[in-house]
């Protein structure tokens, strides 16, 4: 059926894609560590060779031919440096082929993701490599026009020859016996075999019906004469078949037979004759060089040489110690995100029973201690269900290394990339939504931040600038941390900039220098004007602003002129099952999470102070803390407005504490972490003081209070 | 039921010749393996019908490999999958004892037909 | 991606194109294009949340997913009115973007070919009229279509849009 063939080419697709982008990624980290440490080792080479291999092969599969095209033309290149085992070749100029050849197969992937036909020109590329391949063949004269790719079968023959140690067959066997009175019992025959279409290698398929044949004839004569030496031979015997004269025994069915036995063997005439030796002595006067070379048994053919067995016991032993290969099995996204959902609902559910207004007041001693047991095992897969989603953040890091690169080299600028939390883990969905806001930081970072080495000496600065690329986990988020060494961020320019294009939220002498920074955020901050290949090709940070807003990211710029720039990327674990207190204020139930309390306890009106602007506060064993009312924080209406009458609870947020006042506590329960809906996302509600939102068991939602976030207001 | 042993270092590769045989009821994939090496070990735990074989690959070659698995059983139906340009490889592997070879790119009928006729 | 519809008739999406679902609103019909709307619920318990205009009435549960509330009254600044057991919440997705409009009651569900659709009024100033993308001549009356991608967009960046 249709249907099912689609899918399964579309599974075919995705695996196509899923294990060339591995490749693609292993290929990059080798250039880059070539490039690095200036020398292109044998495995080197061994390794680029074979994954352009497989991926000519892969994608030959599925029909992409240009990206098939271009890596075939790569793995001649690099069959050539193989062979020839090169010393002189020019590092560079190879490693740039390389990266552009990856460029062009990332190029026409992304066009196959976004469902639309791979139809990039691979010629000029190929014609890249070609010369390329020309040159190193002939350093002196670089005009060769020769098809490289015949120039290359020719020396696969003659090299092959010189490393052969067990195969000795050079060209075609021939049995060759006097014909003696004994064989006028046998039979002459002339066969004729044709070949599918397409099949490929025809010459090979013809020596495969040779060999099969020969051990059921005693004589054997056939044209095409040369099979392997001559190119033309594929041409002849797919244009006009294979022919073969022979003498033989055995019945006409067998024989049939055994000629049928060859693989893609698509017509075979086969005839009895009385002679065949004019039609042979034709044959082979038509050919000018000829041999007969001694029959070759099969014994002869297999001896090992001992060098060889040797090889071959490193090799098996090799493979034993690699067993550190990493057991992974790739994963539906979308079940994930189904069996989430499920496991959510679960914890619902779970309150919802051992919760139940049904069983108040009843005493349930067996139940409760069952209900635990529940409670444990759905934390245990909860916990596990959430690291599976997990993805450590490094390899999303890594790929800004080659980034750097071509920067480096485009720019002229020389700046090196540290990356530290590489283990940091992170939801998938934040992953995916970092790329593209990453690259185009560290764009920026060296487009604008980053001088040239003259205007860095000049500054007294280490000629290789810095960028330093951090993952920090906080707990309840992540924080990505971007920092250069370069010349950092112009205040007033900006300051002038959002002037002219009317983007001053506030007057100018009320702006802090962060906030002066952070304008660069703004939507229609960048204009067509400062454009540059790179960054800014009218994509400003306001796009960066965007993602990250995707995500529930708070975005924060801090910079020194000269000094250079720091980006901090807060992203909230939004994906989350915490565990939390549910307290009420009005009609309003918000929860905490339980990580940030502290105590809670119904204050006396003797301990509550006001400060000078009139701020309240308590006095808890001889310290003051902040109160925050959240009825007016929020500006909702809470039932209860003394202090004494309601609940305070105290809470802590890296090293800032204070109370929080409620009307009531109602509970703690555990509660899925929803984040707070796109559309909303325009409004102000993630600096308000709200992280997300919860749903409870009842089915109503809990605000979930961002205590980091009220921390940072008082 | 024929069993067959799959031995390629592309995953993809794999993943493919897997679904195309294993749609004709009367095949089933018994194994796979990354390397020659690995193949070869597979080979004498699993002992399959026939073993389809691809030529280049780290560790241990299908060559190797086919020679290797011969070494254990002069019966062995190997079919080689082969790439353009490793013509002197399939012509060795054809004196070593391969029952055949199938050029990629392939279709699904040239796969079958090629594993029904081994 | 929201291609499932509820208790909206269940069509084909080339042939939801021209179709619309209409609501009441004061004395005024509007219609949405179906192939926006996700789902229709009758009004139901909303949180309040803080930092939002006064049109913004809160989000809702809906299965699961959380989903602002936005009441079209408020936000076309017309008078509001009690909610009743008529008054609806028509939830529209674009692009995994989800709001619920709660509207006075939903009509029906018409068809409005190219041809009986004319642009809106000129002037793009009163609160209604940026979200308006149409109006649809029908037999039962005039119905000013609303324009779901303005709708779903943030305030601000429509403003910068208008300025360039």
């Amino acid at each position: 059926m249709s249907d099912e063939s689609n899918t399964f080419n579309e599974q075919m697709m995705e695996m196509f894609i899923f294990e060339t982008n591995q490749a693609i990624e292993q290929l990059e980290d080798i250039l880059l560590q070539i490039e690095k440490e200036s020398v292109m080792t044998e495995e080197n080479i061994n390794e680029i060779f074979r994954i352009m291999h497989t991926i000519k092969g892969s994608s030959s599969m599925m029909m992409i031919t240009n990206v098939a095209k271009a890596t075939h033309s790569l793995e001649d290149l690099f069959f050539f440096v193989r062979e020839k085992q090169l010393q002189n070749v020019d590092l560079d100029a190879t490693c740039d082929l390389v990266f552009n050849t990856i460029d062009f197969i990332n190029q026409e992937i992304s066009k196959i993701e976004n469902k639309q036909q791979a139809d990039g020109d691979e010629e000029p590329l190929v014609e890249q490599i070609r010369r390329a391949l020309a040159r190193l063949k002939n350093p002196g004269n670089a005009k060769e026009q020769e098809d490289t790719h015949e120039l290359e079968m020719k020396e696969t023959n003659e090299n092959s020859e010189r490393e052969d140690q067990g195969v000795t067959d050079q060209t075609v066997k021939k049995h060759f016996i006097e014909q003696t009175p004994e064989v006028l019992e046998k039979q002459r025959y002339i066969a004729k075999v044709h070949f599918e279409e397409d099949c490929k290698m025809e010459n090979i398929r013809a020596f495969t019906v040779v060999r099969n044949l020969a051990d059921h004839v005693d004589e054997l004569h056939h044209n095409p004469i040369e099979l392997f030496e001559d190119e033309n031979s594929t041409k002849a015997i797919v244009e006009n078949g294979f022919d073969l004269f022979f003498t033989t025994a055995e019945p006409y069915d067998n024989i049939f037979q055994i000629l049928d036995t060859s693989l893609f063997v698509e017509k075979i005439q086969l005839e009895q004759v009385d002679s065949y030796d004019a039609l042979v002595k034709q044959i082979e006067k038509a050919q000018q060089d000829e041999e007969m070379v001694q029959v070759e048994t099969e014994d002869e053919l297999i001896k090992e040489d001992p060098e060889e067995i040797l090889q071959e016991k490193v090799n098996l032993q090799n493979v034993i110690n690699v067993g550190k290969k990493k057991n992974i099995i790739s994963v539906n996204v979308e079940k994930m995100d189904l069996l989430m959902d499920l496991v959510g609902e679960i914890v619902i559910t779970e309150s919802m029973v051992t919760k139940n207004p049904d069983l108040a007041g009843l005493e349930l001693d067996s139940f409760n201690k069952a209900a635990r047991q529940l409670r444990k095992l759905n934390n245990e897969l909860q916990d596990i269900v959430m690291s599976i989603r997990m993805i450590e953040i490094g390899p999303t890091f890594h790929k800004m290394h080659r980034i750097v690169r071509d920067m480096n080299k485009k720019l002229n600028k020389k700046a090196e990339l540290f990356i530290s939390g590489e283990e940091t883990e992170v939801d998938k969905n934040i992953i995916d939504a970092l790329g593209e806001p990453l690259l185009h930081m560290i764009r920026n970072a060296l487009d604008h931040g980053i001088e040239t080495e003259e205007e860095r000496i000049a500054k007294g600065k280490p000629t290789e600038g810095k960028i330093q690329l951090e993952a920090i986990n906080t707990g309840g988020d992540v924080l990505i941390r971007i920092t250069d060494d370069g010349k950092g961020l112009d205040r007033d320019q900006i300051l002038q900039k959002a002037k002219r294009n009317l983007l001053l939220p506030k007057s100018e002498e009320d702006m802090t220098d962060k906030e002066v920074y952070n304008l660069i955020l703004l939507p229609g901050f960048s204009t067509k004007e400062d454009v540059t290949e790179f960054s800014g090709r009218g994509v400003g940070m306001d796009v960066v602003q965007k993602s990250i807003d995707k995500i529930g990211g708070v975005i924060q710029i801090d910079s020194k002129m000269n000094e250079g720039t720091i980006i901090n990327i807060k992203i909230p674990l939004t994906l989350a099952i915490i565990d939390g207190m549910k307290i009420s204020v009005g009609q309003s139930i918000f929860t905490i999470p339980t990580t940030t309390i502290r105590e809670s306890f119904k204050p006396e009106k003797k301990d509550i102070i006001k400060d000078t602007a009139g701020n309240e506060m308590i006095l808890i064993r001889g310290e003051c803390y902040p109160i925050v009312r959240l009825d007016q924080l929020f500006d909702m209406k809470g039932y209860v407005s003394e202090l004494e009458k309601g609940i305070l609870v105290v809470v802590e947020s890296e090293e800032v504490s204070f109370c929080v006042f409620a009307d009531d506590i109602i509970g703690e329960q555990q509660v899925v972490v929803k984040p707070i809906p796109a559309y909303l996302r325009q409004y102000n509600i993630k600096n308000s003081g709200i992280a997300g939102c919860a749903i409870l068991g009842n089915a109503d939602i809990s605000l979930i209070l961002d205590i980091a976030g009220i921390a940072e207001k008082i | 039921m024929k069993r067959v042993l799959i031995v390629d270092d592309a995953a993809f590769m794999r993943y493919t010749i897997k679904a195309m045989i294993e749609k004709k009821e009367e095949y089933e994939v018994v194994g796979e393996a990354e390397n020659g090496a690995i193949g070869v070990a597979k080979y004498k735990e699993l002992a399959p019908d026939i073993v389809t074989m691809d030529i280049t690959m780290p560790e241990m070659d299908g060559l190797q490999a086919l020679k290797e698995i011969k070494k254990l059983d002069p019966h062995a139906k190997v079919l080689m999958v082969s790439a353009m340009g490793q013509e002197k490889l399939v012509k060795d592997s054809i004196i070593s004892g391969a029952k055949g070879f199938i050029v990629k790119p392939f279709k699904e009928d040239k796969i079958m037909e090629a594993l029904a006729k081994i | 991606m929201a291609d499932h519809v509820n208790e909206v008739e269940f069509m084909e999406e080339d042939t939801q194109k021209g179709r619309f679902l209409t609501f009441q609103l004061g004395g005024e019909v509007f219609g949405i294009e179906i192939k926006y709307v996700t789902e229709i619920v009758g009004i139901q318990p909303i949180t309040d949340i803080p930092e939002v205009p006064n049109y913004v009435k809160g989000i809702i549960n809906l299965r699961g997913k959380i989903i602002p509330v936005v009441d079209v009254r408020l936000k076309f600044k017309k008078e509001t009115i009690p909610y009743n057991d008529r008054t609806c919440i028509v939830v529209i997705d674009l692009d995994e973007v989800s709001m619920g409009l709660i509207v006075d009651a939903v009509s029906e569900v018409l068809t409005i070919t190219e041809e009986n659709i004319v642009p809106p009024p000129s002037y793009k100033t009163g609160f209604q009229n940026r979200y308006i993308k149409g109006v649809g001549k029908t037999d039962s009356g005039v119905k000013l279509l609303l324009d779901c991608k303005k709708l779903l967009t943030s305030e601000e960046l429509q403003e910068i849009s208008e300025l360039e």
